[in-house]
């Protein structure tokens, strides 16, 4: 009865707060935009403050502009935001390049499998991006890579075909490991696209391959440069393939450069001088997030809202069916099979080697069962954590702007629902460094650095403006009429919202929850920034075994993760078919 | 030169260790007292290199409990990469924050970029036994193993003819893009700067420089070495070529090739550890040869300074580079230095 009491005290404060008319629900409102401002606001005021100042956190001393003189008159800079340009613009080429006609083919045509490649996207995923990226050096290593090897074989090659350490490379490996993100993405605008021009196409006899290029294409044009700038904001954070790939070569972008200045291979950390490069990073995050909210608005246009029982005909693929799945079956390769398969390879191996008889002989299962004693239970405890509470909190935080935004008459909704989106303006490495100098310097107020709470706050605050896309989304379609029926026989706000609002839209959130839990799990650059001895989860976890050079070990655990990962995924996707894909509101 | 007392003086070395007979002599009352004091605190967060890996913490917790006839829950640390681990802890000192470990095992470069921020807990290790030859940084560590750190080769893909003879012989254009790899470990060649001089250690850095090899943490070196990406690194501490004797992998040190580097590993105790006495009778414990047999066992490490050790027969005859602590601050400088001109930034 105690929880029932609890309940009924809770949502009488809440009936009072919003019984009492506009004010109720703008006091309700600010108290919810305060304190969003302050989550999000206390990492980018820690970057800006630690960018100001030299030393360690906590050691306070006179603000100076030493760290902006010494990173801005560095010339060398200049070459590292080129490199940053360079690779978020081809990570974002090769990421469209394959996502663009796989949405196609999956939403618009009839290619068969559709509901295996949703699977196996979502899996894709899941595969840690460095045990990916092994196999990737074994098949374009410049001197022990397959592809070159078979090159050389066949046309007498004295150099290297191909070589992934180089931009291109980098942005090749980046970019694909993006296609899935983009794909659910992009599978929303497909769905609602205006079907009308295409069949018509299609009726004036215009064959399915200038369909798609000059009707399809152009018509989602505004979600494709959305998803574009998405992307591209991503790939200026994104940390793995810049240190695996990058760094080796001495190939440098902003976030390894972050990363490095926090997390030295040599010498003390350097805060001020991460702050610095954080402040383009930031910079660049702001203008990319304008144009990306206003390339959404421009995309809203062009989708038709979608009612009940429509279903645009799907396209029959005919004789372009085996060469489509042939394409599918590509990408899935590149991103699920050989990964996996490399994955497995090396699991059994006693040490990394290359497929021959003699490493055939010498495969074991001992990998396995000596996972237990190289792992411990804690980071297996500290992701499950992570993989509940991050949703829970992100959502949550989600369906209440959502709410306000879409469903009051608060004035200052518009500026609740910016802020919200804001941190998807601030790079994820950057959150992370400002999120652990806030920890540093302000244990007192801020007592989590080390704690698995600190990274739960960081990936909430990362997910919150996917999340309330989602929601925004969702309420959207709830009609009002559903609502004021509740309140006409005599309902109180709350419990219209428990009892009507929150059981409509509960399927769309809990999706989205399930998404975000996904990424939360394989979410390594600011589980890695923000890594202590009491917070290490399965990323951090796999990060430190690659730096050991204990990757058979760490394989075996990676083949452990996607079979249990393919049974959730499986489980989920067949469960929870009936309301899209997960993921797929943006 | 007043600094150019050479390290490669095993002999002198050793002459102490002989006298000295084990690096434990015969137990002393005060050690009752410090584990009476460790039973109460009952835990300790140990930092240790990944290659002694987590059975060979356990054997340590095991041996360690027996010994003392305690009941110590012993936590296993694997490092990453040391030096980040060190200047985090410099990082959490600075703001008043706890370090995560007790103690930890790390390379005297490491360790000496705590002592020069005066991180360490001394002790008075001598009182409790503990040769006072092995006791460093102002009593705030102990030697307890040493690494030996030359260059590494697959055997399987470098011709012999290949295999270097020198460090100069990394220098050859032969090597020149992409085909040797460098390591984090940028110490190992500032250590170089203690037999050969600043300057000619800075311009055989230089050199290697220019040699653009891959860089990277030792254990992705050791990777790649396997793969066959790299052919040489130009420095791998024997704990990795003993991992790869282990596992029957073809990487191996480039003997021959002197003087050899050695970094010693020390255990300290870290200024605001939670549990200092487990700590350092945790200390005193790493130098008996019990915990020597372990260490050997699963570290492949043992300590050149205590006679009939695997280390101590090894660095017979041989040009060994050891450090002191005089030339601590030299190294942690030149370790910055040289870890920029080589590319990580």
């Amino acid at each position: 009865m105690q929880p029932m009491a609890a309940q009924g005290r809770t949502m009488g404060v809440l009936d009072r707060l919003l019984r009492s008319g506009p004010d109720g629900s703008t006091i309700f409102a600010g108290g919810l935009l305060i304190f969003l401002a302050v989550i999000v606001g206390a990492p980018a005021a820690m970057v800006a403050l630690m960018s100001l100042r030299t030393g360690f956190p906590g050691e306070g001393g006179a603000l100076t502009l030493v760290n902006f003189i010494r990173v801005y008159t560095d010339l060398s800079t200049y070459n590292v935001l080129l490199n940053t340009l360079l690779f978020a613009t081809g990570t974002v080429v090769v990421a469209l390049i394959f996502t663009v006609p796989l949405v196609w083919l999956l939403m618009r045509t009839d290619l068969p499998f559709k509901r295996t490649i949703y699977v196996l996207l979502t899996l894709g995923i899941l595969i840690p991006v460095f045990l990916r990226t092994i196999a990737w050096i074994l098949l374009l290593s410049p001197r022990i890579g397959l592809v070159n090897q078979w090159a050389s074989q066949i046309f007498g090659l004295d150099h290297p075909l191909v070589s992934l350490y180089n931009l291109p490379g980098m942005a090749f490996i980046q970019g694909v490991s993006f296609v899935p993100g983009a794909f659910f993405m992009l599978a929303a605008a497909y769905r609602t696209m205006d079907p009308a021009l295409e069949e018509a196409a299609y009726t004036a006899g215009v064959s399915k391959l200038r369909t798609f290029f000059w009707i399809n294409i152009p018509i989602t044009l505004p979600a494709i440069a959305a998803v574009m700038v998405y992307l591209f904001m991503t790939a200026i954070a994104v940390f793995e393939v810049p240190a695996i790939i990058g760094l080796p070569a001495r190939i440098l972008v902003l976030s390894s450069l972050i990363y490095t200045s926090t997390n030295p291979p040599t010498g003390l950390p350097e805060y001020g001088v991460a702050g610095a490069y954080g402040g383009v990073m930031l910079l660049a995050g702001l203008v990319l997030a304008y144009f990306y909210v206003h390339l959404v608005r421009q995309g809203k246009k062009y989708t038709v809202i979608t009612g009940r029982g429509y279903r645009p005909r799907e396209i029959a693929l005919g004789r372009w069916k085996w060469p489509a799945m042939a394409f599918v079956m590509l990408y899935l390769s590149m991103e699920v099979f050989i990964p996996f398969l490399v994955l497995l390879w090396t699991s059994l191996l006693p040490y990394l080697q290359l497929p021959s008889a003699a490493a055939l002989s010498s495969i074991s299962l001992k990998n396995y069962r000596t996972i237990p004693d190289y792992t411990g239970a804690l980071p297996f405890i500290n992701t499950a954590i992570l993989m509940v509470a991050v949703p829970f909190c992100a959502m949550l935080l989600s369906v209440l702007v959502s709410w306000v935004v879409i469903r009051s008459q608060v004035s200052f909704r518009g500026i609740l629902d910016t802020v919200a989106f804001l941190p998807h303006a601030m790079p994820s490495i950057l959150l992370a460094v400002g999120l652990g100098y806030l920890g540093l310097a302000y244990r007192n107020i801020f007592p989590f650095y080390g704690t698995i709470i600190i990274i739960i706050i960081a990936h909430t605050i990362n997910w919150i403006a996917y999340g309330t896309r989602t929601t925004n989304s969702v309420m959207i379609q709830v009609h009002r009429e559903l609502e004021e029926a509740g309140k006409v026989a005599g309902v109180s706000t709350p419990r219209v919202f428990l009892r009507i609002v929150l059981p409509l839209v509960a399927a769309g959130v809990f999706n989205s929850g399930i998404w975000i839990s996904m990424l939360s799990y394989r979410e390594v650059t600011m589980a890695l920034t923000l890594y202590s001895r009491k917070n290490t989860v399965i990323s951090t976890v796999v990060w430190q075994f690659w730096g050991s050079g204990w990757v058979p070990e760490v394989s075996a655990l990676g083949v452990i993760l996607v079979i249990f990962a393919v049974i959730v995924v499986g489980a989920l996707r067949i469960g929870f078919s009936r309301v899209g894909e997960v993921g797929s509101s943006v | 030169m007043k600094r150019i007392r050479l390290r490669f003086l095993v002999a002198g070395l050793v002459g102490l260790a002989a006298v000295a007979g084990s690096a434990q002599r015969a137990p002393a009352a005060p050690i009752d007292e410090l584990v009476a004091a460790a039973k109460k605190e009952g835990t300790i967060d140990f930092y240790a290199p990944s290659t002694l890996t987590p059975e060979g913490a356990q054997k340590l917790n095991e041996a360690l409990n027996k010994k003392y006839s305690l009941n110590i829950k012993l936590n296993y640390n694997p490092s990453g990469a040391m030096t980040r681990d060190v200047a985090k802890v410099v990082s959490f000192a600075a703001t008043g924050t706890p370090p995560d470990w007790d103690i930890m095992v790390v390379h005297d470069a490491a360790h000496a970029t705590l002592w020069l921020r005066k991180q360490h807990k001394p002790f008075d290790y001598a009182k409790v036994g503990v040769d006072p030859q092995v006791i460093g940084y102002d009593r705030g560590t102990v030697i307890l193993a040493n690494q030996f750190v030359l260059p590494a080769y697959n055997k399987t893909i470098l011709p012999s003819k290949d295999v270097p003879r020198s460090w100069e012989d990394l220098t050859d254009p032969k090597w020149k893009g992409g085909k040797l790899g460098m390591g984090t470990a940028t110490h190992h060649l500032a250590r170089l700067a203690t037999a050969w001089g600043e300057k000619k250690a800075t311009e055989y850095v230089k050199a290697l420089a220019r040699q653009e090899p891959y860089l990277g943490e030792l254990g992705t070196l050791y990777s790649r070495l396997q793969l066959g990406e790299i052919f040489i690194a130009i420095t791998m501490t024997d704990s990795f070529v003993h991992r790869a004797k282990l596992k029957g992998a073809p990487v191996v040190h480039a003997e021959g090739i002197e003087p050899v580097i050695s970094p010693a590993y020390n255990a300290g105790v870290l200024k605001g550890a939670r549990h200092p006495n487990v700590g350092h009778l945790f200390a005193v414990f790493l130098t008996t040869p019990e915990a020597q047999e372990i260490w050997e066992k699963y570290g492949g490490q043992t300590s050149a300074f205590v006679p009939g050790t695997t280390a101590y027969k090894y660095a017979q005859g041989k040009k060994v580079l050891y450090m002191t602590q005089e030339e601590a601050e030299m190294v942690d400088r030149l370790t910055r230095v040289y870890g920029k001109m080589l590319g990580f930034k």
